[in-house]
């Protein structure tokens, strides 16, 4: 009975190890600089895309959101804008770039400052051609209040989502794993 | 000496001293300096603007010169 009962324990201890949560929850509470910020490659992007189809979604403003009750559409946008919200800080502190810039070599420095750089630069870019677009669309396609209060509040998210997470990204991708000693 | 030893010997993180292994970042003047006086060694030793040969074909070449 004894060794039966023991097997079972070993057995759920085999099964927890299985899921891989206790190594990732030692590797998360492990002091190493090293594991905490590690390469954000893919996780990133999630929040980029999501915010993008919200957007490009708002902006060709299919039919049946003239028929969707504003109660809806604004505690769907919230409950998104709170995930959002959530997301980008847990991304940027667990990503590369998540520890003090006072604790910086002058490799991080320099990743650092070419992540941001890459980043203001890119949004820049995106702002300003996409407002004159869409000041052209608007006129052009007759928006109504409920639309160009959707585009705009989407464009912010995403601007917002962007400056979050592509530093992260860039940063990420610029990094090769590197061996062990 | 591990990367760990030398990255707190030159005040740098120890990743930057594996990309330095690696090839893959070119440290500023500072750095390139200290880590040659770490070692004692002329910088020239270290760093280089032409690939340095491999550490096997230099041993090679010695053996057959002696």
């Amino acid at each position: 009975m004894k060794s039966r009962r023991r097997s079972i324990l070993s057995m759920l201890d085999d099964t927890v190890r299985w899921t891989g949560m206790p190594a990732r929850v030692a590797a998360q509470m492990s002091n190493d600089p090293d594991r905490k910020h590690r390469p954000l490659r893919w996780t990133p992007i999630w929040p980029i895309a999501s915010s993008s189809a919200l957007f490009i979604l708002c902006l060709f403003w299919p039919p049946a959101l003239d028929h969707a009750s504003p109660g809806a559409v604004v505690s769907v946008g919230t409950v998104f804008w709170c995930c959002i919200l959530g997301a980008l800080p847990a991304l940027h502190v667990n990503g590369p770039l998540g520890k003090s810039s006072l604790e910086d070599d002058e490799r991080e420095a320099a990743l650092r400052k070419d992540s941001f750089l890459f980043c203001l630069g890119l949004l820049a870019v995106l702002n300003g051609l996409g407002q004159p677009i869409l000041m052209i669309l608007s006129h052009w396609q007759d928006w109504k209040i409920a639309q160009t209060a959707s585009v705009l509040t989407t464009a912010f998210t995403l601007n917002a989502t962007l400056l979050g997470c592509l530093p992260t990204l860039y940063a990420s991708w610029n990094l090769e794993q590197l061996p062990r000693e | 000496m591990s990367r760990r030893q030398l990255a707190e010997a030159v005040g740098v993180n120890n990743q930057t001293i594996g990309y330095l292994e690696r090839g893959d970042y070119k440290p500023s003047l500072e750095l390139a300096l200290k880590i040659a006086r770490h070692f004692g060694v002329a910088v020239e030793m270290l760093f280089s603007l032409e690939r340095f040969e491999p550490i096997a074909m230099t041993l090679k070449r010695t053996g057959e010169d002696k």
